[in-house]
């Protein structure tokens, strides 16, 4: 094991034993100052990983790491990291001290139990994007879902209880099919006539699922997809997202858009598509046009809303329709610029939320009919605002752009007849113009209720609720803590803005591997480069080829 | 003998007009129409780094000023700050202009959006492409930002210390945004200054964030803009996806566009795709947003709540030419779509007409010059649709610095009577102590706008659309909409001079005074134009004369409009003027081999021909049996006169200033109340903007509102509902299993559990089954 691999299981463990800590100390008032210790403290690893990744192999499980459970049935526990679960673990590690940071003043009571999940919820995020076997994937998945439902139940707002009962159910019974889909893939992989022996292994499995039959594949896909799609949130089966973020505390809902949303996009990219390349194909136009209805509808929504929270959780739904989109298409522009748009949406919204909470510990309410105009009062809160807005609008210069453009691109690429001379077979899947452009109505429509949103709270005559007075710890406008927790995403936004190529060039060998898995089982002429060092899939301990040396 | 002294670039286009047998011949290959393109573009050098300097100083103003306004700065250093490096970046392009070598080129800053895949890439870096269209424009944008960043400073000076920095910042973003937009090497780095003077004009719209007005307008601007741009994104990644390149250099030296320019000289379309067609039309949707032209104009009018600076510089100036210099910028691709040009065209027409008639009725004299904007607008794209770039790109630089005058003088009218801008309240200005130069600019400006002849700037570039209208067959119907425009154009705007700047002197200060006596609560951060005269609430109201810097500006920029004549005279014979041999030199440079007809009069050989192009049909380009130029100068001469005649008449004091026509001896009573009258609902129809927002209102937003209220019901009532639905079976089937039992989500729990299990093994049992039937 390398110092590296390491480092890998200090990101999972440590946030454990801190948790574990914050849980059994005598002290109440532990929690705070434990967590965020812990969570600066797991930039150190991140930045480790992130330095010792090699980046030419990106697709490739890198730094990985087995214990073997019960070998009889290939059950083991394996970790690694390709670059793209390298960069999403980096944004949740990222995100960590920012939402211990945020919540400070806004948790005041059991704030043992508040950060000892919230820790619990670190760990669970890292595992779940550096599992590299099914098991450990299923259960970090699982995972996420328990801290989060307590995060919402104990320290929601009004609602909280039925919107932590529907989130928790409605992802469980979604994850639980998913879970189905899986196990009908090991089964089918450890038959005589493919490998022949139990294997959890997901690039091995990966290997042989695209030996399953067009009609087994649509059952798996469709499994997969109801966990997934939940997860995005796909429309339609967005319902629960709208009550969960409004009723969730703030570091809640920034974690729940950072990242776990992610985790849907995340599985379509490395197991539905993979799991199911030919089915994928088939069915990507009707996926695609579920992203767009999601696009418009959820984005019309978000534009008559008057709780501000409820319009930035449907504005996540609006925007990760981009994101499944840019999976539709199937093609390295589509998959790289929806890799993109996971880790940018992260921030952007995750910034709105943070600002939202913010606001609404000085206010205590989330209508904007009874405040706003509060650019007078905070100028520095309002100017965040405005920031985290555009960014969401997708102005070019910020990193909604990158993400977006290469989105719609994808689509409009993602048909032969409208592709340029030249390049080989039908690029991707069969979407096209049509596609491109209702999902680019979506840019106006977030124009629309952005400015709406901006314009209500921030511009305008001063509104306050009535019986509002000064809160007891903080300022009127923003203090050096929350602005510290605001620039990192600011930064964030800016560079990936700027830079999108780094991460692109990051991504690129793992996205033209998934291409070309996906090629490959439909019969395409390949677009993608072929790759020297794949890594060698073959057998069940294919991870230890991949390991970093 | 015609074809000989033709430029080489339209060899083979007017090879054609001379003999259709070459048609075959030419439409294949390279040589023909492509050639000039093919010739300009085929040795793009590498530019010098200091070049990058015009883009960037505006940044840093930016920069510096967020960082004064972050420690609270309470001095006029942002103004200083951002004049001293706008007057460099003008500096800069000067000497760019002078060291310019005649060969295009780029000068590489940093990678910004590049993706690999396969052979291909996606190419966009942060690049900027130098070629003479490019200079044309820097040379005005970075020249007018210095001089109105100038004029701010007094004007803004009330707000030293509340929003002067905010003021100064997004200033500087705009010129950073305006100068990514014009010299970008590539469609992504022009988007992004497209969005990003879209996000300044909503910020600077919106200046004065706590009237809900200013609010409201800030905002309609960005969406509708918005709309415009969706249509350019769209035309972006079809230009990537049809000629797999977004960088000018690439694209202009693709082959297959050369091939479709050839074609489409010799009228030939069928032969282009329909997807290179498209890129045109979506491009062209993103001009008309941005350069507020029928139907998306609706946003430029209402941004007139923006500080006056602002409309100047970024809503007449600079920002709403955009739309013109993206269509001269690709004129190439427009070249090859069918209806793409000819639509600019009459979209162009018919904006200037309908905003000259609502600006005819309109009352408050800023709104008078936003709608002269747009109407203007419309000639610059009526230039452009009857292949006049010269024309276009003329009329921009000589309507940048007129009307830049024209609302810096309404500004400093604004400025110094508290706000007032109703023609009717206002009166003898000129004549009042301390006004005299601000009564002469105005003077100067109007003049341009109306286009008298010969001694004004706006006559010549206003005159060479016209000419090429009527030059140019199947147009001559915009020919006359547009010499019918300008009488109007001329009569709106010495309606406003006779008005508000000739006959007695007389002044009703505006509201924003009483506004700020009256209302104490919220008078300490009261954010408006003229905060200064709060204190006068006596009858004694004096208006506050501009000072040095106002009136230099104004000063210099009158000088500029009246000098921007010579223009006309440089290289008159080859070029029709300096500005001709500017875009000459550039992806702009379109012969127009009509234009050449009527320049060389040779007529006799037009008339035998007719060849079916983008433009129709060829038809003789005489006028009256005059030359058409020459025919013109006398028509747009004497219907501009006739327009400020009919002003004196109808608006004009009595006396000389009125050219003894004007009876005026008030300040809101002329003649024109009463034909006003007799004209039944049309000057409240004008006055009330035709109810184009209302309609709007109608048609577009309260529809798409009731849409969204139900998709807000929808999503909770049916999707939701259906969810809980399924969240209520399992409830009842463990109510029925375990009538006595526990909590609801044990309840729930146990069901979720039962009901998986029952599910799994369906899963399983129907995959196995398709799978062994497959």
């Amino acid at each position: 094991m390398s110092s590296d691999t390491l480092m890998l299981i200090v990101l999972m463990v440590v946030p454990l034993i801190a948790a574990m800590r914050i849980a059994l100390s005598k002290n109440p008032k532990t929690g705070y100052g434990t967590a965020l210790a812990t969570s600066i403290a797991m930039l150190l690893p991140a930045l480790k990983l992130l330095d010792g990744f090699d980046f030419s192999k990106g697709e490739s499980a890198q730094f990985a790491y087995s214990i073997s459970w019960v070998e009889s049935l290939g059950l083991n526990f394996s970790i690694g990291m390709d670059s793209v679960s390298l960069l999403l673990i980096l944004l949740s590690v990222l995100l960590g001290p920012i939402v211990v940071l945020a919540s400070k003043t806004a948790i005041t009571k059991d704030k043992r139990m508040y950060y000892a999940w919230l820790m619990v919820l670190q760990a669970a995020m890292v595992g779940v994007f550096a599992a590299q076997d099914l098991l450990l994937f299923y259960i970090c998945f699982e995972f996420t879902l328990l801290p989060m439902f307590v995060l919402i139940r104990k320290f929601g707002s009004t609602n909280r209880v039925a919107a932590s009962i529907k989130f928790f159910l409605y992802t469980f019974t979604g994850s639980m099919m998913t879970l189905a889909g899986m196990v009908y893939i090991v089964w089918f992989v450890a038959q005589p006539d493919q490998l022949g022996h139990w294997t959890l292994d997901i690039a091995t499995l990966t290997q042989y699922a695209a030996n399953m039959t067009l009609g087994e594949q649509a059952w798996v896909l469709a499994a997969m997809l109801a966990g997934f799609a939940v997860k995005v949130p796909l429309f339609p089966f967005h319902t629960w997202l709208p009550l969960a973020h409004t009723e969730a505390p703030t570091a809640g809902s920034v974690i729940l858009a950072g990242v776990l949303l992610k985790l849907g996009t995340y599985g379509i990219y490395r197991f539905a598509i993979p799991f199911a390349p030919t089915a994928f194909f088939e069915f990507a136009p009707e996926i695609a046009v579920l992203s767009i209805i999601g696009i418009i509808y959820a984005g019309l929504i978000c534009w008559v809303q008057t709780d501000i929270k409820k319009l930035v959780a449907y504005s996540s739904v609006s925007h990760l329709g981009f994101c499944v989109l840019g999976l539709a298409a199937l093609n390295v522009t589509g998959f790289s610029g929806s890799i993109l748009y996971m880790l940018s949406h992260g921030l952007s919204t995750g910034g709105l939320f943070l600002m939202i909470g913010f606001m609404y510990e000085r206010y205590h309410t989330r209508d904007m009919n009874v405040v706003g105009g509060l650019a007078s009062k905070m100028p520095i809160w309002a100017t965040f605002m405005v920031f985290f807005a555009m960014a969401s609008v997708g102005l070019p210069g910020l990193n909604g752009f990158p993400s977006e453009v290469l989105c719609l691109i994808s689509a409009f690429q993602s048909n032969a007849a409208w592709s340029v001379a030249g390049e080989p077979g039908a690029w991707g899947s069969s979407l096209g113009p049509w596609f491109a452009f209702f999902a680019g109505t979506g840019m106006v429509i977030a124009a629309m209720y952005l400015l709406f949103m901006v314009g209500k709270i921030c511009f305008g005559p001063l509104k306050e609720p009535e019986d509002h007075h000064a809160h007891d710890e903080l300022p009127t406008d923003l203090n050096g803590r929350e602005i510290m927790t605001l620039v990192p995403l600011a930064i964030g936004c800016i560079y990936f803005g700027l830079q999108p190529t780094t991460l692109l060039d990051t991504v690129s060998s793992q996205v033209n591997n998934t291409v070309r898995i996906v090629e490959q089982a439909n019969g395409l002429e390949s677009s993608a480069p072929r790759i020297e060092h794949t890594t060698d899939l073959h057998s069940n301990d294919g991870h230890e080829g991949a390991s970093h040396d | 003998m015609m074809t000989s002294s033709l430029l080489s670039g339209f060899t083979s286009f007017t090879n054609t007009i001379a003999s259709p047998a070459t048609l075959s011949d030419s439409s294949g290959g390279h040589g023909g129409a492509a050639d000039h393109l093919v010739e300009m573009v085929s040795h793009i050098g590498t530019g010098p780094k200091w070049v990058l300097l015009i883009v960037f100083l505006p940044l840093v103003g930016f920069v510096l000023n967020a960082i004064y306004a972050a420690i609270g700065n309470k001095s006029k250093l942002p103004a200083w700050t951002t004049i001293a490096l706008l007057a460099v970046a003008f500096v800069t392009t000067l000497t760019m202009f002078l060291q310019y070598e005649g060969t295009p080129y780029t000068v590489h800053a940093f990678d910004w959006l590049n993706l690999h895949y396969g052979e291909k890439s996606f190419v966009a870096n942060f690049s900027f492409y130098v070629d003479k269209l490019t200079i044309l424009w820097m040379l005005f944008v970075t020249g007018l930002a210095t001089l109105i960043a100038l004029y701010a400073s007094e004007y803004m000076s009330h707000d030293i210390g509340t929003g002067y920095c905010r003021f100064y910042a997004a200033f500087g973003l705009f010129v950073f945004s305006m100068s990514c937009l014009v010299m970008g090497d590539n469609l992504l780095m022009l988007y992004l200054g497209w969005e990003g003077v879209g996000l300044c004009s909503y910020l600077l719209i919106g200046y004065f964030y706590k009237k809900p007005s200013a609010v409201a307008a800030a905002k309609k601007a960005f969406i509708v803009n918005r709309i415009g741009d969706l249509g350019l994104a769209l035309g972006v990644y079809l230009t990537f996806v049809h000629f797999g390149t977004v960088e000018y250099a690439a694209l202009f030296q693709n082959e297959t566009l050369h091939s479709y320019i050839n074609a489409a000289a010799i009228g030939d379309f069928s032969h282009i795709p329909a997807e290179a067609q498209w890129i045109a039309l979506f491009l062209m949707v993103g001009a008309f947003g941005k350069s507020a032209q029928f139907p998306l104009y609706v946003w430029l009018p209402d941004a007139m709540e923006g500080p006056t600076p602002v409309s100047a510089l970024i809503h007449a100036a600079t920002m709403v030419t955009a739309g013109v210099y993206l269509i001269a910028r690709f004129y190439p691709i427009f070249l090859v779509s069918e209806h793409a040009l000819p639509i600019v065209a009459w979209i162009g027409t018919i904006t200037a007409l309908l905003a000259a008639t609502i600006g005819m009725a309109q009352f408050d004299i800023k709104r008078i010059m936003a709608y002269s904007t747009v109407s203007q607008l419309g000639y610059m794209f009526a230039a452009l649709g009857v292949l006049s770039t010269t024309g276009a790109a003329f009329h921009v630089l000589t309507h940048a610095f007129f009307k830049a005058l024209l609302f810096l003088a309404c500004g400093a009218v604004m400025h110094g009577f508290a706000g007032q801008l109703d023609l009717r309240k206002l009166s003898g200005v000129s004549w009042m102590k301390g006004w005299g130069i601000v009564g002469v600019t105005m003077l100067v400006g109007c003049m341009n706008l109306a286009g008298l002849p010969y001694i004004t700037s706006g006559f010549y570039s206003k005159d060479m659309i016209l000419a090429e209208a009527f030059i140019t067959p199947g147009y001559r119907v915009i020919g006359w909409i547009l010499v019918v425009t300008a009488i109007l154009t001329a009569y709106y705007t010495f309606r406003v001079y006779f008005r508000v700047f000739l006959g007695p002197q007389h002044a009703e200060p505006g509201d924003e005074h009483s506004d700020h006596d009256d209302d104490h609560s919220h008078s300490e951060d009261h954010h408006h134009d003229a905060g200064q005269h709060g204190d006068h609430h006596s009858d004694h109201f004096h208006p506050h004369a501009p000072g040095w810097a106002v009136n230099t500006v104004l000063i210099i920029l009158a000088a500029c409009s009246m000098l921007a004549i010579s223009l006309a005279y440089i290289d008159k014979a080859e070029h029709h003027g300096w500005v001709g041999s500017m875009v000459a030199e550039s992806t702009a440079s379109f012969h127009s081999p009509y234009a050449e007809e009527a320049h060389h009069a040779h007529v006799e050989h037009t008339t035998a021909h007719a060849v079916a192009g983008p433009v129709g049909t060829l038809a003789p380009s005489t006028v009256f049996g005059m030359d058409a130029h020459t025919a013109l100068i006398l028509i747009s001469g004497f219907g501009a006169i006739f327009g400020v005649l009919a002003a004196a008449y109808f608006h004009g004091p009595k006396g000389w200033q009125g050219l003894f026509i004007g009876g005026r001896t008030e300040a809101d009573k002329c003649r024109m109340d009463g034909v006003a009258k007799r004209m039944g609902p049309i000057p409240r129809l004008a006055e009330n903007k035709w109810f184009v927002d209302e309609i709007y209102a109608m048609i577009f937003v309260k529809p798409l509102r009731v849409i969204s209220h139900i998709f807000h019901w929808i999503d909770k009532l049916l999707l939701d509902g259906i969810v809980n639905l399924f969240g209520f079976l399992p409830r009842v089937f463990a109510w029925i299993i375990r009538p006595s039992q526990s909590g609801v989500l044990q309840g729930y729990a146990v069901s979720m559990a039962g009901g998986l299990v029952i599910l799994l093994f369906v899963v399983i049992v129907v995959v196995m089954r398709s799978g062994g039937a497959a």
